[in-house]
């Protein structure tokens, strides 16, 4: 043994302490390395996966769109985007040179970034189609990359663009319908999971697995697209023949709230839309019959009558006296016939939509009364329609409104409302219910579980005995009175126009108009419920009978060819159409004059200007006219 | 008489023991330390062909790149080994001075440009065209045979503080040179050795503590000078609070280990070897071992360490001449604290530094350098077992 004689401890002692110290850091390891691999191993193994394999997105495409006859509107179908991975691009030059000759990108942006290494991947093009695709995969190039997406095809293209909104190039739905009901119709990603090393790059020996994307659900509109299609063209030709701002149109079924269509023109190709330009995308995104409101005009005075109606504060055959105006509190609030409609029933004065008695109905209803039933008919409320950004319109505060705004508010000034809504209140006067309008009839996913949605009566407007009243009235307007314009010969239509100012900045804004027209069909049992708007029409006319009922007319013979709906007494239609009348000339006759030979044809007129003579008429001499028609006269 | 003959014969053993190149004993294997060496350098190939093939494949262009060179180092190092068995220990004594030279002398010419190698950022190797190696593996077993040659030349004085201080000079000098090429890590081991081998030696305890003052002291400059350090400390703190700067290594050690289980993924089934573990060859590579062979693979390694690192002591126990026994001490010591400090790297007990695995690790100069050391251990514990009669009375036998 050695020993050591200047130590307090042997040699021994101390040898046995490093052996010990050995053993006591071993254990220490020991401990330390079950916590790392045993306690801890689990969680750190989960993220060393996450970090070890390289998931490559497989998109469960987004599901398809379709109308009430199963017609798809919106789908999706699978394409590639290219990337370009610089640290494995082995010719430059060669992968710039091709890709930007099959996928029309800049030959020097994909040559920088062929290069560039400063980061592991670049995007060269999004969405890029199978061929396309295939193509690049057949040149062989080492450094580019395909993943897998999906893009968003509109096959109607600018067919309801305001309705089905769009996505963003990352199919995420963006506006319109598409963003409504992005959750449903959004796909589960699967994935592919490789193996790779650090750099990204597979490993030989890896195993792929894959979880499978699941589709999004298909979405059932309301919309039959050939009525769209009816009212698109429509629309489109109001657009250019009014040069208006924007034609809007819906129709609605009456009896459940559905939407069948709706359309806007300006509209733009859902394929491609503007999303360089912020301005102009925004202005697409949204569909201003929800969104925006307007001053209804005439239109509304549908529901002042229904009210009127209802309460029984006037009948069929009353009759009331317009001079031209009303005064109410000492404020004069003129008829839109300066010279009056003289002695009229009410259902004259529906017909000739005379101010004068709609202000009468009102003041005898009262605020509160009016108030009640506006808002049991849905006006000052959204409707609840699916879709965002629904606009509730505006109403004055009912404890603010004196009797000039009541006598104001009864023929549909100042209150604002949106077309939808507009719409949606005149069913339910027509039809006795309100309804919840509605886009969406039915959700299906992928694996086949349907959801039916069934539609929502929101209450009780008013009785069939009213309601059919308002009809009969409605239909009088079209076959006796505003010429005609929206008549159909053998079917029964009622219909209203309407024109109303617009308001700038809460000033109206002179010689803009917004002109209207709703129209209902059957008339004894309304289904197909129309309202066409003329925003600023500035072709030179803007009476809602002559810029907004023609067109009426011609979408009411196209749904009615659509739904194989044959004409009734087409002889006695036509034979009242036959019953024209010759234009006389009233160039240069005094105003009572003119007047008084237009009266005794069965013809109205307007007046512009001011002056004792007649030195212009809108109809030259000799035209042929039908009953009712109007004339404008210049003085 | 016959006690008289003894004598004699010990005194002709003892100066032949002295002078001659060869031991000329009897052959006694110490399995204890052979059978965990070869189980480790084997095992050492197999982790390093696994570790590596990757890497070695993506950067050298062949898979076998490590560990061609790996073989060819326990080839070389297995001769060196079997020469040290049989040579005679005792007469490194005489080289001691020679050694801590030749020590001094590798870790100066590191910084002699075109010589000296640099690379990520240090200057730790010596090359001779294809040739390289790094002066601190051999540098530190120069200082383990002067210390020893020291410290049983003058056993009487190492109770002094002069005494000790022959020691302390060439392990700071040692130290002061690793610390400038820089390495920290074989700096930590020098200087754990250094205070193990001024133990054995017989320092006293007093005087040890005096000693760790000044390196307490020492450590919080160290990592004042070199601001990355603070960095490193920060990252073994929390590693996860920078995944892709300074904790990158632990965390991917850390993964490579915890995905391993108790029985581990499969011999070469290893995922951080596909380069998300650096150093996954050498440094990490016990974080591989844990990761392919499991909680059970990682700790028989370690059992494979600590029977060869007891064995080692033993043999010191059982030294016959100081020398000898310090010598066991510190081959036995210098195992010890790299296997510690590589494996407490590995698993986040301390802060990442660069220190290879002892046999295992690649790198042909370190496994060269430990089997010889081995070599030298054997051939300690062959001339323990010589059954001289001589040491029943004179077993306290100096040189």
């Amino acid at each position: 043994m050695l020993k050591n004689k200047y130590s307090s401890f042997s040699l021994q002692k101390r040898l046995l302490a490093i052996m010990i110290a050995v053993i006591f850091l071993f254990i220490v390891i020991f401990i330390k390395l079950f916590v790392v691999q045993i306690l801890q191993g689990q969680t750190l193994q989960m993220r060393a996966i996450s970090q070890w394999t390289r998931d490559l997105t497989m998109s469960g495409l987004r599901g398809n769109i379709t109308d009430s006859t199963g017609e798809v509107l919106a789908t999706s179908y699978t394409s590639y985007n290219v990337y370009v991975r610089a640290s494995n691009v082995t010719d430059a030059e060669d992968v710039a040179l091709n890709l930007s000759e099959i996928l029309g990108v800049d030959y020097q942006t994909v040559l920088k970034k062929a290069k560039d290494r400063t980061s592991s991947e670049h995007l060269i093009k999004q969405q890029v189609s199978y061929d396309d695709a295939r193509l690049i995969l057949t040149k062989n190039l080492s450094g580019v990359y395909l993943t897998e997406t999906s893009t968003r095809y509109y096959p109607f293209e600018n067919l309801l663009s305001n309705v089905l909104g769009f996505c963003t190039v990352d199919n995420v739905g963006q506006a319109g319908l598409e963003a409504f009901y992005d959750s449903y119709l959004q796909g589960i990603n699967g994935s592919t999971y490789t193996e790779s090393d650090i750099t990204g790059l597979e490993i030989s020996s890896s195993t792929t697995s894959y979880t499978v994307g699941i589709s999004g659900c298909t979405i059932e509109l309301t919309i039959d697209v050939n009525i769209q299609q009816i009212l698109q063209t429509i629309v489109d030709t109001a657009y250019l023949e009014q040069e208006a701002q924007g034609v809007h149109a819906i129709i609605m079924d009456a009896t459940n709230g559905d939407i069948l269509a709706m359309a806007s023109s300006p509209s733009f190709d859902l394929n491609n839309p503007p999303r360089d330009d912020v301005e102009s995308l925004m202005q697409s995104s949204k569909n201003s019959m929800i969104t925006d409101i307007y001053e209804p005009g005439s239109t509304f005075k549908l529901f002042t009558l229904a009210a009127a109606l209802e309460e029984g504060v006037t009948s069929l055959d009353e009759k009331f006296y317009d001079q031209g105006f009303r005064i109410v509190d000492g404020q004069k609030i003129k008829c839109w016939k300066t010279n009056g409609h003289g002695s009229q029933t009410l259902v004259e004065g529906v017909c000739n939509s005379c101010n004068s008695v709609f202000m009468d109905l009102g003041l005898r209803l009262g605020v509160d009364t009016l108030y009640s039933y506006l808002e049991k008919f849905g006006i000052g409320s959204k409707t609840g329609v699916d879709f965002a950004g629904e606009s509730s319109g505006i109403m004055m505060d009912v404890d603010s409104v004196k009797n000039v705004d009541l006598a104001r508010i009864s023929f549909g000034q100042a209150i604002a409302v949106t077309p939808l809504q507009m719409l949606a209140s005149v069913c339910g006067v027509l039809t006795g219910t309100l309804y919840q309008p509605r886009f969406v009839k039915s959700i299906t996913s992928a694996n086949g579980v349907t959801k039916e949605f069934s539609s929502v009566a929101k209450g009780q407007t008013v009785s069939s005995k009213t309601s059919e009243q308002i009809l009969y009235m409605m239909e009088q307007v079209v076959s006796k009175s505003d010429g005609l314009y929206s008549f159909v010969p053998g079917y029964r239509i009622g219909g209203k126009t309407g024109t109303a100012q617009k308001y700038e900045n809460g000033v109206v804004a002179t010689g803009k108009y917004v002109s209207s027209f709703v129209g209902c069909y059957p008339v004894d049992d309304p289904k197909y419920v129309l309202l066409f708007c003329v925003d600023e029409p500035s072709a030179g006319q803007y009476y809602g009978s002559l810029v907004a009922a023609p067109y009426a007319k011609q979408i009411f013979s196209g749904l009615f060819d659509y739904l194989g709906i044959e004409p009734t007494n087409l002889d006695e239609d036509l034979e009242k159409l036959m019953e024209t009348i010759e234009m006389p000339n009233l160039v240069g006759y005094s105003l009572t004059e003119a007047a008084s030979i237009i009266k005794s044809m069965k013809l109205q007129y307007e007046i512009d200007g001011e002056g004792g003579y007649v030195v212009w008429q809108s109809v030259a001499p000799g035209e042929m006219l039908y009953e009712n028609e109007i004339v404008l006269l210049k003085l | 008489m016959k006690f008289l003959s003894l004598a004699k014969k010990q005194k002709v053993f003892d100066e032949k023991l002295k002078t001659s190149f060869f031991y000329k004993g009897k052959h006694s294997i110490n399995w204890y330390v052979l059978v965990p060496t070869i189980a480790l350098v084997v095992l050492g190939i197999i982790m390093v062909y696994s570790a590596s093939s990757y890497t070695a494949e993506q950067n050298y262009g062949n898979s076998m790149f490590f560990v061609q060179k790996q073989i060819i180092g326990a080839v070389l190092g297995l001769g060196v080994c079997a020469f040290c068995y049989f040579m005679n220990y005792n007469i490194l004594i005489k080289l001691r001075y020679y050694a801590l030279a030749v020590g001094i002398i590798f870790l100066c010419i590191v910084f002699i440009p075109g010589i000296g190698i640099e690379s990520y950022g240090a200057k730790r190797w010596i090359g001779f065209g294809f040739f390289s190696f790094q002066a601190s593996e051999i540098a530190k077993f120069c200082f383990i045979i002067f210390c020893a040659g020291y410290m049983a030349k003058n056993k009487d004085r190492l109770g002094t503080f002069k005494g000790a201080l022959p020691v302390l000079c060439a392990g700071l000098v040692m130290c002061f040179l690793i610390m400038c090429e820089p390495n920290m890590s074989i700096t930590l081991c020098v200087g754990a050795l250094m205070l193990v081998m001024l133990l054995v030696g017989g320092i006293k305890i007093r005087h040890l503590f005096y000693l760790l003052i000044p390196i307490v002291i020492a450590i919080p400059i160290l990592i004042l000078i070199e601001p990355y350090r603070i960095d490193r400390i920060l990252a073994f703190l929390d590693p996860w609070a920078s995944p892709q700067g300074e904790g990158f290594q632990l965390i991917q050690s850390l993964y490579s280990l915890g995905s391993g289980g108790f029985f581990g993924v499969g011999l070469f089934n290893s995922r951080a070897k596909y380069s998300f573990l650096p150093f996954s060859e050498s440094d990490f590579i016990f974080s591989i071992i844990g990761e392919e062979l499991g909680l059970v693979g990682a700790v028989c390694v370690l059992v494979l360490f600590g029977i060869l690192i007891i064995a080692g002591l033993n043999i010191a126990k059982k030294a016959r001449t100081r020398f000898g026994c310090y010598l066991a001490t510190g081959i036995s010591a210098i195992i010890a604290i790299q296997v510690i400090l590589n494996v407490m790297v590995v698993t986040g007990l301390v802060p990442p530094t660069g220190l290879p695995l002892p046999f295992v690790s690649a790198g042909s100069t370190s496994l060269v350098v430990f089997l010889a050391s081995v070599g030298v251990l054997l051939n300690i514990h062959r001339q323990n077992t010589q059954n001289l009669s001589y040491m029943l009375f004179s077993p306290l036998k100096a040189n």
